[in-house]
This record gives structure tokens, C-alpha cells and sequence, in this order.
């Protein structure tokens, strides 16, 4: 039992970090049809320069607060300068970008902070543990198993319900017709590569006192978010909720129960996804 | 044409003198020619560590050992009388990246000797091709036994501590514990399995009534792996009560940090990490590695009170304001261990190196090592301790330090299982 408890949520944290990292990916295709290789580095980005403010003004959630800004910022500038001239093209030049922009960031970063691993805490508020029958359970690891949801929530409640998100949806549905009742869908583009790039950069900020912050932390937690990604159905959240949990579960209890195919189990799925829905799991039909 | 009608007649001469004199003259020429040119030919030495991605800091400690080596031994008038050049290659860890960048220093480049290795995985591919370029690789880091076992050949050698060695000691430290049934948590790849495999040999040797939990029980994680919680969990919710954690670098960092949030370090079970005490993995934890837990490491920069070794932790913390790694001596002693052995082959001609470096013994700041000329492997001084706070460090050091004679931790050469003649 206890065990059990404890895999679950072993499991439940990471796929909400997963989420998280999903959520951004899956809006900026789902809006853009942009696949973004660099969003692992985004992630990194934003888990280096919470880390900064962090060191500079000793508060977590400074770091929190003002790192995923600025690489929001930064990601802006890259859509209206490098990626927007690549639309009207094939989408190998879009894949070729971000993978050249991948590149970029992570020797980038090892320039301004060397090789060597770092280490982050987390708010004092929220280290410690709590205990959990006979033993202990992290109180961050909670955090983000609530704040992971939290985040999700907001986000489905924001394209639902306000006019922002209607647009957006709009704009992802039909780009012509969009533009055409007035919405200015380049500038729409451009907000929602920087708000993917936020929700990156704050995913890199959450899993900063989760994991150690070094060179290419991106690159491990990309391929699993893509797949998240495809399982849940590209563009979708309800997917992305969906993929991560079935991941992070995959994951915990996989470890416990089948560690000789753990490893394999999330690209089992993936097969298995891509051969009976193609289109994921809440992916919508063509 | 009044000198050309000299020059024949001196040549004329020569030749009446049966030539006697005119061979040594152009002899003699020729041996000045030849010695103006290897004083201007640099020696070359290839580089290939982990310089990029998740290890990338095992690369640069490496890559500031060996400059530190190059420099001494330039500024002391080089190898030979011949100024060191330096090249360095990022294996990316990667097996076949590691092969073309040997190649690419070999044929490109032109190096006379390769040195380096991280991954036993890049190892493990690597030596096989160093029998086609003929070229000797002097590993400083990778420790699977089959490069200097099975796998062995001419011209791989290793001047670092490999597996059998290391987990050697940990096993004599293990059967002092009071744990009886032992796990691990190890990479899942050769170096995870091949540790644990060795341990329960080993272990059971010294403590025959001491229990290992089946294969499906231990923890070993893919390299990519940032959450260990469900790893954690697995071994804290197992009836074993020592562990053995192989695991290294960031996983190794990740693990500790989120182990100890999880209550994994109460206490309750031995912990043996065969590679903690690298200050790669210190300096990220700092105070946040616990304070009691048996680490091991191929070199302690406090285990050794040589004069040798004092002058090389003053240099390297002088330039490089830290202290240096494993990996840092590693390479330092290679390029130092290269050096003796063009000394004492007189050339840095490849095989000659080889046939040098067999049996080739030499002080380096971890000790006197001595390459055996059966299986190449280095027999050098073991270190293992315990970590402790010293509010003068700013890393946890060792206390006790545990030292073990190179010949108590190397299997016989029977033992690896290499034939090299």
C-alpha cells in the first residue's frame, strides 16, 4: 500500500512536470503547426536564468517570476525574425531552425555557465518533507503535483472562455477565414510562440530544484514530452494532461514492476498509439 | 662554371677515395637534417573526453589537467626536446562518435598518441580500432575491465582505476558493514551491471552469508533519467539494507538530491557510491551531499601527502581556483605517464611508445603506478572514504580516507582474461 501511495505520486510529479513542458509544445503546434526542437532548450534556458535571479536576489520565486519573461521575450524576437519568413515554405525549414536554434542555446549557455552542474533550492516554504507512513515525502514534489493541474485549468479556462483564447482558436482553425473577420494572425503567432516559450521556461524553472541544472537538461526531458505530446493527440491539452500522467505513471510503476522493459514501455505506447490513433488520443479528426 | 668545374673535382675526390669520406659527410648531414627537423616537429597528443551534453564537466576538468601536464612539461623543455601540441575531441559519449574523432586525429591530425575516454561504452568500441591505426590510446577515466580484459589488444593501455579494482575496495568495506542483504542503483548500461556484477562476486568471497536482491528487484536507470523517485522508492520499499550506487555525474546528483528529500539517507540501510567522491558531483551538492556516506573515486586530491602530489593540487587550484577531480588527474597523469615513456624509449615512435609504456612505472600524485606488460592495466593505490563537513572546504571532503595498495585491488592478469601475445 504504501508503496503503491508512494509510486503514485512519484509518478504524478513527473507528469506534471511533463505537462507543463507538454502544454507549451502542443500550443505552439496546435495554434502555429510550428514543431518546436528548441523547446527543450527553452526549458533549460529558463531553469539557468531562474537560477541566476535566484543567486542574485536569494528568492525562488523571483527566479520564478522573472526568468520565464525574459526567455518569452527572446522567443519573440525569434518568431518575428527567424521563424516568420519560414511559413510560407516547407516545413523541413521550420524543423531545421529550431533544431539550428537547439544548438545554439545549449553551447550558448555552456559559454555564459560552464559545464559544471548546479544545484537549486527550492523555497524554503517548500523543502522540507512531510511525513508519509513509515517514511518521508518531499512537500516540492507535491507543490507541483498541484500546481501542475492548477496550470492546466487556467490555460483550458483562457482558451474556452475569453475573447484572447477565441482568437487563438480561431486563428488556429482557419487562417484565412481568421484573418479575413480581422484578426491579425502574424501577431497572434507571434504571442503564442512566446507564451509556449514561457510555459517552457517555467516548466525549466519548476524542475530547477527537482533536478540538476546543466548542460542539455533540455535534451533528456524533450523526447518525452514529444511524446506526450503524440499520445495525447497533437495541439490537444486534454491530450497532453492525459499523455503526461499515463508517462509519469508509466514510469513510476513501470520501475516497480517491469524494470527490464521500463525503459521501452513509453515508445511501446507510442507505437501503439501512432498504429491504432494516429492522431492521438483526443486528437481531433481530420 | 669556374664552380661547377670545382664542385666536380670535389666529387671527383670523394669518389677516389672509395667514397669512405663523402658517406660520412652526407651522413653526417643528413643526421643534422634530421635532428633540426624533430626539434621543430611538435610531439602531438589527441584528446577525447565528454565535452558536451549532461557530462561536459568531466571533459573540462580533463581538459585543464592536461594543459596543466603540457605546460610543466614544455616549460621543462617538452618531450624529447620536442615542444607538446594538443588537440581535443568531444566523444559526446557516444561510441561512434568516439571512433571517428580518433580517427580524425590520427589521420587529420597526425597525433602520436590518443588519451582520454569517459564512457566504457566509447571505450569498449574504441580499442578494437586503435589495433587498425596503430596507434597507442592511453585511457585516464573509462573503466570497464574488457578493454584491458577481453578486450584487449597492443596498444590500449589504461593508467586509471577500472571497475574490478575499484569495486574491490568497495566490497572490503561492504563485508565491515552490518548490512546483509545488498541492492544497487547503477546506469543501465555496461558500467551499472558490470559493478554490480563484480560487487556480488567479490562480496561474497569476503562475506559468503551476505544476500543480493534478484535482477528484478535492483534499480538501474537509463542515462537520461532526471526523476529517480520511482527508483527511490523501489529500494527504499525492498528488504535490502546496503546499497550500492554506481551511478555518476548528473544522475548521480539528481539521485542524491532527490533521495534525500525522500528520506532515503535516515540511516536506515549502508550506502556505498562507488563513484561520490568525484568533485565534479561535490561542488554541485555541496552541503546538500550527506555527511557519512562511504564514496569512492580513482583519485582523492587529500588521500596522498607527497611532495609530488601537494605541487600539483597547489598548481591546479592556483589556476583553475578549484580542486582538481579524478578526471583532472586522470589526464594529468597520462600526459605525465606519455612523457616517461618517450624518456625511456628514447622517440615517440609508436611502437617503440608501446613497447616503453609495458611495464612502464612512474610517480605520479596519485602514486607510483606501474603499467603491467600482460594486460596494460595500471596497478595504482585505491582511495575510499567517508564524506565529511570541513567548514574550510567549500566541498564535503573525506574522513576517514581509506587507502588500498595498488597490488591488494587488481585481480591477477589470469583473472581479466587477456592474451596479448
Amino acid at each position: 500500500m504504501e508503496g503503491l501511495l508512494a509510486n503514485l505520486l512519484n509518478g504524478l510529479s513527473w507528469g506534471m512536470l511533463l505537462f507543463l513542458i507538454s502544454m507549451g509544445l502542443t500550443t505552439i503546434f496546435g495554434v502555429m503547426g510550428v514543431l518546436n526542437f528548441a523547446h527543450g532548450s527553452l526549458f533549460m534556458l529558463g531553469a539557468y536564468l531562474s537560477m541566476q535571479f535566484m543567486r542574485w536576489v536569494g528568492s525562488f520565486w523571483v527566479g520564478l517570476l522573472l526568468g520565464p519573461p525574459i526567455v518569452a521575450g527572446l522567443s519573440v524576437l525569434l518568431e518575428r525574425f527567424l521563424l516568420r519568413p519560414l511559413y510560407g515554405r516547407d516545413v523541413s525549414f521550420q524543423l531545421l531552425l529550431t533544431f539550428g536554434v537547439m544548438l545554439f542555446l545549449d553551447d550558448g549557455v555552456r559559454l555564459v555557465w560552464g559545464a559544471a552542474y548546479h544545484v537549486v533550492n527550492p523555497p524554503p516554504i517548500l523543502s522540507g518533507a512531510i511525513p508519509f507512513f513509515s517514511q518521508s515525502y518531499p512537500v516540492y514534489r507535491l507543490f507541483i503535483v498541484v500546481l501542475g493541474p492548477l496550470v492546466g485549468i487556467a490555460l483550458w479556462a483562457f482558451f474556452a472562455y475569453t475573447r484572447w483564447g477565441k482568437v487563438l482558436r480561431a486563428a488556429a482553425m482557419d487562417r484565412q477565414m481568421a484573418e479575413i473577420v480581422g484578426v491579425r494572425v502574424p501577431a497572434v503567432f507571434t504571442a503564442v510562440f512566446g507564451f509556449g516559450a514561457w510555459l517552457a521556461a517555467l516548466g525549466g524553472a519548476l524542475a530547477a530544484p527537482h533536478q540538476s541544472v546543466g548542460p542539455a537538461m533540455g535534451e533528456r526531458i524533450i523526447i518525452e514530452s514529444f511524446i506526450v505530446v503524440v499520445i495525447g493527440g497533437m495541439g490537444s491539452f486534454p491530450g497532453a494532461f492525459a499523455g503526461a500522467l499515463i508517462l509519469g505513471l508509466l514510469n513510476s510503476f513501470g520501475t516497480t514492476l517491469l524494470p527490464d522493459v521500463q525503459m521501452a514501455l513509453p515508445y511501446i505506447l507510442l507505437a501503439v498509439i501512432l498504429l491504432t490513433r494516429p492522431r492521438g488520443l483526443f486528437g481531433a479528426e481530420a | 662554371m669556374r664552380l661547377k668545374i670545382l664542385s666536380m673535382g670535389v666529387w671527383e675526390v670523394i669518389m677516389r677515395k672509395k667514397g669512405l669520406v663523402g658517406l660520412l659527410l652526407t651522413g653526417f648531414t643528413l643526421m643534422l637534417a634530421a635532428a633540426g627537423i624533430a626539434a621543430d616537429k611538435p610531439v602531438k597528443i589527441g584528446f577525447v573526453y565528454i565535452m558536451s551534453g549532461p557530462f561536459a564537466t568531466y571533459g573540462q576538468f580533463a581538459k585543464q589537467g592536461a594543459e596543466l601536464a603540457i605546460d610543466e612539461i614544455n616549460q621543462a623543455g617538452g618531450v624529447n626536446g620536442s615542444n607538446v601540441e594538443a588537440f581535443f575531441e568531444d566523444s559526446t559519449g557516444k561510441p561512434d562518435v568516439g571512433i571517428r574523432v580518433i580517427r580524425k586525429l590520427v589521420y587529420e591530425n597526425g597525433v602520436d598518441v590518443v588519451m582520454g575516454l569517459d564512457s566504457s561504452g566509447v571505450a569498449s568500441a574504441v580499442a578494437p580500432v586503435m589495433k587498425e591505426l596503430k596507434t597507442p590510446l592511453i585511457i585516464t577515466h573509462a573503466a570497464t575491465p574488457d578493454v584491458t580484459g577481453t578486450n584487449c589488444n597492443r596498444y590500449t593501455f589504461r593508467v586509471s582505476l577500472n571497475i574490478n579494482q575499484n569495486i574491490a575496495m568497495a566490497a572490503t568495506i561492504a563485508a565491515e558493514m552490518k548490512a546483509k542483504t545488498w541492492t544497487t542503483a547503477g546506469p543501465d548500461y555496461s558500467f551499472g551491471h558490470q559493478s554490480w556484477e563484480y560487487f556480488q562476486k567479490y562480496l561474497a568471497k569476503k562475506k559468503p552469508e551476505a544476500a543480493f536482491l534478484p535482477a528484478a528487484e535492483v534499480a538501474f536507470s537509463p542515462a537520461a533519467t532526471t526523476d529517480f523517485s520511482a527508483y527511490v522508492t523501489k529500494i527504499m520499499n525492498s528488504k535490502a539494507d546496503g546499497v550500492l550506487i554506481s551511478l555518476w555525474g548528473g544522475n548521480l546528483i539528481d539521485f542524491v538530491r532527490q533521495a534525500r528529500d525522500m528520506g532515503f539517507f535516515d540511516g536506515k540501510r549502508e550506502i556505498l557510491m562507488t563513484l561520490g567522491a568525484a568533485t565534479e558531483v561535490l561542488y554541485a551538492l555541496k552541503e546538500k551531499m550527506p555527511e557519512g556516506i562511504w564514496v569512492g573515486t580513482r583519485y582523492w586530491f587529500q588521500a596522498n601527502d607527497t611532495p609530488l602530489n601537494q605541487a600539483f593540487v597547489d598548481a591546479y587550484l592556483k589556476r583553475f581556483n578549484v580542486y582538481p577531480s579524478y578526471n583532472a588527474h586522470g589526464a594529468y597523469g597520462a600526459v605525465k605517464t606519455y612523457a616517461a615513456a618517450a624518456a625511456k624509449a628514447k622517440s615517440v615512435d609508436k611502437e617503440k611508445i608501446v613497447a616503453a609504456l609495458e611495464g612502464l612505472s612512474i610517480e605520479l600524485p596519485v602514486g607510483r603506478i606501474t603499467i603491467r606488460p600482460e594486460d596494460h592495466q595500471a596497478v595504482t593505490d585505491g582511495v575510499w572514504g567517508r564524506t565529511a563537513a570541513d567548514p574550510k572546504m567549500p566541498i564535503r571532503i573525506l574522513k576517514p580516507i581509506k587507502s588500498f595498495a595498488g597490488k591488494d585491488i587488481t585481480p591477477p592478469v589470469e583473472e581479466t582474461g587477456c592474451k596479448l601475445k
